[in-house]
Formats: C-alpha cells, sequence, structure tokens
C-alpha cells in the first residue's frame, strides 16, 4: 500500500515537472506527459536499476478513467444540432479530411504488409487531428479571431463524430479476436446494438438527465455526473463495446441538459489530472528500444502525412470560401496529432498480435511527438510555409507582409 | 451595425463587429468566461489582438463603452459604482418628498450630505450640472455622485425616511 502510494505519488511528481518544462518552452504538454512515462517507467529508469512506476493495474484504471473523461468531454462539447446548422461545410471539410487522410494510414499498413485490423488501427492514428493541440495553438497564435478558425474547428468536430464511429468498429474488431467472420460479426451487431440503445436513451433521456443534474451542492452534482458516465462507460467495456464511444454518447446526453456549463467547470480539472495520468500510463507501456522496429512505419507516415493533412485542409478551407492564403493555414492548423492517436494506440496495445500489441503503441507515441511539435512549429511559421508554397504567386504573397 | 456571430466549438463564440471603414473588431468569448479583443484592418489581413479581460472586468468595461453612465435608469436600485466607495445613483423624487419645489440652492443638500446632484431627469429633458438655482419638482429623477454613505443619507433625505 504504501509503495503504491509513492509510485503514485512518483507519477504526480514527474507530471507536474514535465508540464513545467512545456510551459516554459512553450511546448505541448501532451507529448511530454508521453516522454515523462517512458522515462519514469520500467523501459527507461527500470532498466537503469532506478526508482519507476510499474505498469500496474491502479495506473491502468486511472488511465482507463482518463481517457472516459476525455471523450466524455468530446460529447459536452459536440453538438448534433450545431453540425446540422452548418452541416454543408463542415461535411465537405470533413469528408475530404477523412478521404484524403485515413486511406493514407491504411495504405501505408497494408504497403508495410500488415493485416487490415492493423492497417486500419494506423489510418486512425494518421488521421484523426488533436482538438488539444491545435485549439490551444490557435488561441495561442491569434488566429482563433480569423475565418480560417471556423473549417479548422468545424473539421474538429467532424473529426470528433467520424472518431466515435471509427473506435466503435475497431474495438469490436480488436477486442472480437481471431474467431473469424462469425464472431466479428457478433461483436460488431453487440456494438451496435447497445451504443445504439444508448444513443436513443442518451436522445430521449435529456430531462432525466437535468433533474438528476437539478443540485445545488457541488459534490452531491460531480459525483452523480460520475455515477452515470463510468458504469456505463464500464459496462460497455464488459461487452467488449468502446468504454470511449459510451462516454463520448453520455456526454451528449449531458450537453443538452442545461448543465454542460456547470458540467464543464467542475469536471475540467479532474479531466485534465487523468488524461494526464492517461498520457504518463502511455508512455509506461512504450519501450524506446521498439521506436526502433516502428521507425520505417513512422518516418514514411511523417512525410506522407503531413502534406496529406496540408492538402486536405487547404481543401477544406476552399470549401468554406476562403483565400488560398487563408486556405493553406487551415491545412497547416490541422497537421498536429495527439490524445485521440494515443486513445487509438491504447486499444491496439489490447490487441491480439505483436505488431498491435508493441509496434503500433510505439509508433503511434513516436508520430504524436514529431507531428504534435511539427504541427505546432508549422503554425507558428506559418508565413515561411506561405512563402514556400506560393512563392509563384506574387498576389498572394502581399497579404502576409500587410499586418506589418 | 452589422454583427456576425459564429461558434467556435470547444472555445467559445465570436462576434464580429462591422466598424464601417472596412475594419471588424473581433471579439472572441471564451467558455471561461474570458474576453479576447482584436482589430482586422481588412478581410485579407490579419487580426490583431488588441486587449484581453477577465469575465467580470468585461463587465465592468461594458457598461462604460454602454455609456450607462449618461442615461438615467428609472429603477431605485440601479447604482454604478466607480471606486472601491463611489457611487452614482438614480433617486426619483417623490410628490411628497420636501425637495419638491424648492432650488437646490435652498435644500442645500451637497451640505448636508456630502452628495453631489450632477444631472436632474424630468420626463426626456436632462440638465445637466444643474446650478444652485435649478429646481426641483416631484417626479424628476436625480442623478447623484459622492461615497456611498453620502448617497445613502441623500436618498434617505429625499424620501423623507
Amino acid at each position: 500500500m504504501a509503495a503504491a502510494l509513492l509510485e503514485f505519488g512518483y507519477l504526480f511528481a514527474v507530471l507536474a515537472v514535465v508540464g513545467a518544462v512545456a510551459l516554459r518552452l512553450g511546448l505541448s504538454v501532451i507529448p511530454l506527459y508521453v516522454v515523462g512515462g517512458v522515462v519514469a517507467g520500467p523501459h527507461v529508469a527500470g532498466r537503469f536499476g532506478l526508482p519507476y512506476v510499474p505498469n500496474g493495474e491502479v495506473v491502468t484504471i486511472l488511465a482507463e478513467f482518463g481517457i472516459v473523461l476525455l471523450l466524455f468531454f468530446l460529447g459536452l462539447e459536440f453538438s448534433l444540432d450545431r453540425l446540422r446548422a452548418s452541416g454543408a461545410k463542415i461535411g465537405r471539410a470533413g469528408v475530404i479530411d477523412l478521404a484524403v487522410n485515413l486511406p493514407i494510414g491504411i495504405a501505408i499498413g497494408l504497403v508495410l504488409g500488415w493485416s487490415p485490423v492493423e492497417a486500419l488501427l494506423l489510418g486512425g492514428i494518421v488521421y484523426i487531428s488533436s482538438s488539444a493541440i491545435v485549439t490551444k495553438t490557435l488561441i495561442d497564435l491569434g488566429w482563433i479571431a480569423d475565418p480560417e478558425s471556423e473549417p479548422i474547428l468545424g473539421t474538429l468536430v467532424f473529426e470528433d463524430l467520424a472518431i466515435a464511429v471509427y473506435l466503435a468498429v475497431v474495438t469490436s474488431l480488436v477486442l472480437g479476436g481471431d474467431g473469424g467472420v462469425a464472431a466479428i460479426g457478433r461483436s460488431l451487431a453487440i456494438a451496435f446494438g447497445f451504443l445504439g440503445l444508448l444513443f436513443v436513451a442518451v436522445q430521449y433521456g435529456t430531462a432525466l438527465f437535468a433533474r438528476l443534474l437539478d443540485v445545488e451542492n457541488q459534490e452531491a452534482f460531480v459525483l452523480r455526473a460520475l455515477a452515470v458516465v463510468v458504469p456505463i462507460s464500464g459496462a460497455a467495456l464488459a461487452l467488449g463495446v468502446s468504454e470511449a464511444v459510451a462516454a463520448f454518447f453520455v456526454g451528449m446526453g449531458f450537453s443538452t441538459s442545461g448543465h454542460r456549463e456547470r458540467l464543464e467547470h467542475l469536471l475540467v480539472s479532474v479531466r485534465d489530472v487523468f488524461a494526464a495520468v492517461f498520457f504518463f500510463w502511455i508512455g509506461l507501456g512504450t519501450d524506446p528500444t521498439l521506436l526502433a522496429a516502428a521507425a520505417v512505419p513512422l518516418v514514411v507516415a511523417v512525410v506522407v502525412s503531413t502534406p496529406s493533412k496540408v492538402v486536405s485542409g487547404y481543401l477544406g478551407g476552399r470549401a468554406y470560401d476562403l483565400s488560398a492564403h487563408r486556405s493553406l493555414r487551415v491545412g497547416v492548423g490541422m497537421v498536429p496529432r495527439g490524445e485521440f492517436s494515443l486513445v487509438i494506440a491504447a486499444l491496439a496495445a489490447a490487441g491480439t498480435t505483436p505488431v498491435m500489441r508493441e509496434i503500433i503503441p510505439a509508433f503511434a507515441v513516436g508520430y504524436v511527438f514529431v507531428m504534435s511539435a511539427l504541427g505546432t512549429v508549422l503554425m507558428q511559421r506559418s508565413d515561411l510555409v506561405e512563402r514556400l508554397v506560393f512563392r509563384g504567386g506574387a498576389a498572394d504573397g502581399e497579404a502576409s507582409t500587410e499586418s506589418a | 451595425m452589422t454583427v456576425y456571430e459564429s461558434d467556435l466549438p470547444g472555445v467559445g463564440k465570436k462576434h464580429e463587429v462591422d466598424l464601417g471603414d472596412g475594419s471588424r473588431l473581433v471579439i472572441v468569448t471564451h467558455n471561461t468566461g474570458k474576453r479576447e479583443v482584436f482589430r482586422r484592418a481588412s478581410a485579407d489581413s490579419d487580426s490583431e489582438k488588441l486587449f484581453e479581460l477577465s469575465d467580470k472586468l468585461a463587465r465592468q468595461v461594458g457598461t462604460l463603452l454602454e455609456g450607462a453612465y449618461f442615461q438615467p435608469v428609472q429603477t431605485e436600485t440601479i447604482e454604478t459604482l466607480l471606486g472601491d466607495n463611489t457611487l452614482i445613483e438614480w433617486v426619483e423624487v417623490g410628490g411628497d418628498s420636501a425637495l419638491a419645489g424648492k432650488t437646490l440652492g435652498e435644500s442645500d443638500l451637497r451640505q448636508a450630505t456630502g452628495a453631489s446632484v450632477i444631472a436632474i431627469e424630468r420626463g426626456d429633458e436632462l440638465v445637466t450640472s444643474p446650478g444652485g438655482d435649478a429646481m426641483v419638482e416631484a417626479g424628476d429623477t436625480l442623478v447623484v455622485i459622492g461615497p456611498r454613505a453620502a448617497c445613502r443619507e441623500f436618498t434617505a433625505l429625499v424620501k423623507g425616511t
């Protein structure tokens, strides 16, 4: 007991230190939390005989809680009505984004000789941009006030929905195991049955949620919210259904209950704590020597999927009738990958093949590390990117010098 | 004036105000309550951040911009805090008030209370910086400035309680 608490203290001390480093250097915290986990975990500190945080059951459960809260918040922010209201534009930009980037990731996996499910996992990791990093950088750079923020945030909303469907399918494929087509069919049926029921319940359960949360006391409020989202997610996982998608749906239900802002306000620090534990836990399970094995897919994915996001984002910006100059920024703004790629990696780690258990998680860690840094730098230096791309077109070059 | 509103999912809301000269004021209201105010010189240029305010500060500055100081408000409870202890209050003169029918000089409330009348509102008419010979009538609204305690005393005297 004492040892476990000490390990836990060690975990938070490392998170606090790397968080401070990230703040000081102006970097995104997510990849640094992961690195903290790698360094303080069994594969680095443990190998050198230093005190380390073992990849135990307690950390795993708390990390799982972090995933549930991350997706719960995504659901809170997500609104079907909003998607419907600006549907056509978001739809066009989102479909372009999906149709370009998911197949590219899948193709890379297939070319490497991976199985279709493994390739699909790679596709998801490569496809999904990081809402957290992109949004934060938009605010930091002041792009949030410019027209490019709308297609960027809109595409992220579309990705949220896409990832919910994706996780529902892929969780069944991974956890359904190797039982052949019949077993996969059955686990898919269970997944869509459960999630379908949950979705309907959430759509019609707004009044119930509203009444449940109608309590002055903060403690009771927080506990009631968790008492809904955690058991439902747990039940989903017990059935082999994506707990993340279940949490997402519950979040959607709460978002229309009239308590959204209070939920966000009171739960945001809880989410941040456990999301940090989740990123750390990803690091704990990452053996840096496996990065060598993942080097080839990593290099290929970075080289191919950076321009592919820029191009799909550019086309998305054009779908919003933005100028070429601003559309290019939309593309650059979609490059960072982060938390959701790691959620998919955590799912892969529960798989059955060596590629799923070892290569894909190591790949995801390396990929997120590169893409979060590269994406942020590209956004900060978008003037250089613009000059590079529009070298020939003098007309577009004027805009960037005007603000000086 | 045209105001464009758009949603910023996960961030908050954005309002753009056309300033008439081709430039726009862009106000980003974060879900946390923080306001960021930008100016965009033309449709092609990038927004330049002017300042940011906390939720509370934004509301206070908003009152100033709204010009609330110079708009007599008909309720008695409205008051505007200038500093830690300085208030502007709107006080209605009732029919049975001792002030009704006297000039400000005759009542000499500034001497008595320490609060000064900075404007008299009578129907649609506004007398600003009234002198000692300004007549106060029943139904007038007096705009008073002074320390909190002085304003309280002033209100009590006018109401005759």
